[in-house]
């Protein structure tokens, strides 16, 4: 009945944090409408997308992440009036932020999803797996928390020294 | 060597912060009055609180007077009511930290009496104190300065602060970041991170770090792992840059304070360009009632959401 399923070499870890009114809802949907989307997506409930901080997706890419996806209510429908609003001047710069620290945004997707809006959810997802997939494993955040202890490197000629002297 | 930047007006600039601090001492105007005093060392400048007239005499302001006095008002701010009128002396940056712990609501104009220094620059370090100020040894943050003359204060010094124009060190560096690759800005950033020892004397130092539970040493959940090991340390300062968008007032300190000598500013002057090209916020005189960040517009950019 369902298609043969692709194997893929990398199957990679999708975190979507969204919002409980709108995206939750259209997840629900595209769940119960029997569409058919990739199972890599873990999916993170919360009240709004403007209690979703910055530092969650901070968080998910140290955990292992290789892709994050940040999804609610289209601007002018939240539940709480303007938690979307807030959450778009909040992520726009945050993006910035991790870009110049080096981050490729390509792993990084926002997106307005409503409550029916379940074909739009499977394509978002759909997107960001292929796309991530293609890009490998996020291994820059992994390999800084492998690194032991404080690596410092003796770079100057009196630390050389001391060194020595130990 | 490079010629020196005139900063002979500042010993007139101590007599005028002299005269006026003791005149609002004396008449009770204030309590208190935070300003500069000379170090032991020779050239060094420190912090100091006086509360007497007779010890107005040992203000001075020198291009050594390099501190964010603001940070004292932060820390004290609950106790200000109590001791009444605060005297504070403040260059064109730190009055700018004022005006945004004012937004806020952390301080109120009326407890504060402003003594506003017209600034030529200061020192980048204070390792050398006695040397003058040159285009090498001035404060980055200097190099950028559009606050020369601070702007609503009660007390001005009567100097017209004349400035040489020079390099924009922090725009240079940002554009140099911004034409490399992630891969290798990611390089970079994580060699100055590495570097760090979690000392959190940026935090200490920084005006806007007043939350009385730090985010960060929080342990349920513990969003940053607190140890000094690279993870946590990229961490530190991402969300440290995060929580300063939009509200930093560009004093450098946390730069100037750090141990590891980690470009801390370049990450606050980064996002500072962000929000003017995004919202068109830059740090200034004026009270705001709302940030950028903690307010919004229905027509604000949402190119990078599907």
């Amino acid at each position: 009945m369902h298609p043969e399923k692709q194997k893929h070499t990398f199957e990679p870890k999708i975190i979507a944090f969204v919002c409980t009114w709108c995206t939750y809802a259209g997840a629900d949907l595209a769940g119960t409408s029997r569409m058919q989307y990739p199972s890599n997506v873990r999916v993170l409930k919360f009240p709004c997308t403007g209690r979703i901080d910055p530092v969650f997706i901070l968080k998910a890419f140290q955990q292992g992440a290789d892709g994050v996806l940040v999804s609610g209510c289209h601007p002018g429908d939240c539940h709480y009036i303007a938690g979307n609003f807030h959450a778009r001047r909040r992520f726009a710069v945050f993006r910035k932020l991790l870009e110049f620290v080096g981050v490729d945004l390509n792993r990084l997707q926002f997106s307005w999803v409503s409550a029916a809006e379940g074909g739009k959810w499977v394509e978002v997802v759909t997107d960001l797996t292929e796309k991530v997939r293609s890009m490998g494993p996020m291994t820059e955040f992994k390999e800084l928390a492998l690194e032991e202890q404080w690596s410092g490197t003796i770079d100057t000629p009196e630390l050389q020294e001391a060194y020595n002297a130990i | 060597m490079t010629s020196l930047i005139d900063t002979t007006i500042y010993s007139a600039i101590t007599e005028a912060i002299r005269v006026e601090a003791a005149r609002i001492l004396s008449e009770g105007e204030v309590t208190a009055v935070v300003g500069y005093a000379a170090a032991r060392r020779k050239g060094s400048a420190q912090p100091i609180v006086i509360n007497t007239a007779a010890d107005a005499g040992q203000l001075i302001f020198t291009p050594s007077c390099v501190n964010n006095l603001a940070v004292y008002l932060t820390k004290a701010k609950k106790e200000i009511s109590k001791t009444g009128k605060i005297g504070i002396v403040v260059k064109g940056c730190d009055l700018k930290a004022l005006v945004g712990l004012m937004g806020e609501s952390q301080l109120k104009r009326e407890d504060m009496y402003l003594i506003g220094v017209p600034c030529i620059g200061v020192l980048a370090s204070t390792v050398q104190p006695a040397t003058g100020l040159t285009a090498e040894t001035i404060a980055p943050k200097c190099t950028e300065c559009d606050a020369h003359l601070p702007q609503g204060c009660d007390f001005v010094p009567a100097q017209t602060p004349v400035v040489t124009k020079l390099e924009h060190k922090y725009a240079a560096e940002i554009a140099r970041l911004e034409a490399l690759t992630p891969a290798e800005r990611w390089a970079y950033w994580k060699e100055q991170f590495t570097k760090c020892i979690k000392c959190y004397a940026c935090r200490q130092v920084c005006p806007f770090c007043f939350c009385e539970q730090c985010l960060c040493d929080r342990n349920k959940p513990q969003m940053v792992d607190t140890t000094p090991r690279p993870a946590g340390n990229a961490a530190w300062h991402i969300v440290r840059a995060m929580h300063l968008a939009g509200r930093c007032a560009g004093c450098a300190e946390c730069e100037r304070v750090c141990p590891m000598d980690i470009p801390l500013n370049l990450l606050n002057r980064k996002m500072a360009m962000e929000l003017k090209e995004l919202y068109d916020y830059e740090a200034g005189f004026d009270v705001l009632d709302k940030g950028p960040l903690t307010m919004f517009t229905d027509k604000d950019d949402q190119s990078f959401i599907k």
